[in-house]
């Protein structure tokens, strides 16, 4: 672990706490892709992870979704150890990420009702036809229900992977750049649903380059720079582009 | 394990495996390939040998198991690779989908696709070794396939699963499968060549007890191990 590396301690861990990481840090080979982050989020809070690309957001996210071991440090997700209670923490937390984690070989209702059978036959209530038919329509699929998946585009693949996180009975909905490949249409979408998993008191943390659905979506925001946090803070409050270098690289500018 | 937990892995079995048939048979240009590969390498080893029909009626089932283990090499590997297309794998752990069911619900679409080699391999090699299709061993050998595929099956999907997410998967697979199928394939060799050759001293009942034990041995080993290699890595 670099010495630089090195940041203010985390807050005090609470029963109230979402997740709670402290100097949490995993490296690939010599490179630290993340080093020494210190996290809270506390039940129900809509947090952003803001950070250019390679700062270490989707480490972070895959290491919360029980993905990835950490290399070092402390952490709990939903009261439970991702490494030693991975499944625990996997029944708590939903991902969205880069990666669709869809066959391309099965259309949009096959996947849901593959989807709905696993969670029954881990006790969730059955889910009909109709029912996963209104699924598909709540995200703009309904059309194209019976469509391989293969044959979507990466934004209608965003939408399925979304509807994922709403049948599925976790506290925590972790999403990896979620209005990246998606049209104006599909970003107020995804924004809308950011707003209902929040309003259904469940724990969201995004990682996004944009800054102003950040400050708009988010009450707090974390910004990451070469896998250290640069920032923490309200989101309302995040500085501007000027301010620190950490955002103007996250925009590209 | 209490009996609605392992009523739960079973119902994820099932709905893994309808998945697991429904992306083959979606993919079943595939499975021809597989199958052709198979018919191809029965064929090779019949011109290798000549035209000696003894020396090829005494190596019939070595060459069939042979065809059989190259075309299931080559079957897992493409199999595991609709898994890692866009981390589909990793969803179904984020499910949580448990480790033992994803590996049986993969054991067993594997071993109903091998099933499917048997209708046209084994009387391809008859007719290539043998110069007739004998009625007579079909029953045998219909069950001596299916013990074949089972032996197979399991120790293929949990190295595949092992080696699925290497870039030098097409080597290491044979060279960590091959080694530990020897006694499946030592027992399908005997069993097969006295099904071709006739059985005359009565031997097949302790070859296939073997492979029922190694069988059973694997299945259950397997879908133990296969947990810690989906976690291998992360």
């Amino acid at each position: 672990m670099p010495a630089a590396a090195a940041s203010a301690r985390a807050e005090a861990r609470e029963p109230t706490d979402a997740i709670w990481c402290e100097g949490v840090g995993r490296r690939f080979g010599r490179r630290w892709a993340l080093a020494h982050v210190d996290l809270r989020v506390r039940t129900g809070e809509t947090t952003v992870i803001v950070g250019a690309n390679g700062s270490g957001k989707t480490t972070l996210l895959r290491i919360l979704a029980a993905l990835c071991h950490p290399s070092c440090g402390r952490i709990e997700v939903a009261g439970h150890h991702p490494v030693t209670q991975r499944t625990r923490v996997r029944r708590q937390v939903s991902l969205i990420s880069h990666q669709s984690f869809l066959y391309g070989g099965l259309d949009a209702f096959e996947t849901v009702a593959l989807w709905t059978r696993l969670l029954e036959a881990q006790g969730e209530p059955p889910v009909g036809r109709q029912r996963i038919a209104e699924l598909l329509d709540s995200v703009g699929l309904g059309h194209v229900a019976g469509v391989p998946v293969r044959d979507f585009s990466q934004g209608m693949r965003k939408r399925l992977s979304l509807l994922r996180a709403a049948i599925e009975p976790s506290r925590i909905v972790l999403l990896d750049e979620p209005f990246a490949a998606l049209d104006p249409p599909g970003q107020q979408l995804i924004s809308e649903w950011i707003g209902v998993f929040g309003r259904a008191g469940r724990t969201v943390v995004f990682a996004s380059h944009a800054l102003a659905a950040a400050r708009q979506l988010a009450t707090r925001a974390v910004v990451l720079q070469s896998g250290q946090v640069a920032w923490s803070g309200p989101a309302a409050a995040m500085p501007e582009l000027g301010q620190l270098p950490a955002l103007r690289a996250a925009e590209g500018r | 394990m209490t009996l609605r937990t392992a009523g739960g892995i079973l119902a994820q079995v099932l709905a893994l495996a309808a998945k697991d048939l429904r992306l083959e048979w979606r993919n079943r240009s595939r499975i021809v390939a597989v199958v052709l590969f198979g018919v191809l390498v029965l064929l090779l080893f019949s011109l290798a040998v000549g035209p000696d029909s003894r020396a090829l009626v005494e190596a019939s089932g070595g060459f069939l198991v042979i065809a059989l283990l190259l075309s299931t090499t080559l079957g897992l590997q493409e199999s595991f690779r609709l898994e890692h297309a866009d981390g589909a794998l990793e969803g179904l752990r984020l499910l949580p989908a448990s480790g033992a069911a994803i590996f049986y619900a993969k054991a067993i679409s594997v071993a109903l696709t091998l099933l499917l080699l048997g209708p046209v391999l084994a009387p391809v090699a008859m007719i290539l070794y043998i110069g007739e299709v004998a009625l007579g061993g079909l029953a045998q050998l219909i069950g001596l396939w299916l013990l074949a595929a089972l032996g197979l099956a399991a120790p293929g999907v949990l190295y595949a699963g092992m080696t699925s997410r290497l870039r030098s998967q097409d080597v290491l697979l044979p060279l960590l499968l091959y080694p530990l199928e020897v006694p499946v394939l030592l027992s399908l060799v005997k069993a097969f060549g006295l099904v071709l050759r006739g059985d005359p001293m009565e031997q097949m009942g302790s070859w296939v007890t073997i492979l029922l034990v190694f069988v059973g041995v694997y299945w259950l080993l397997c879908g133990i191990l296969f947990e810690y290699v989906l976690e291998e890595g992360t």
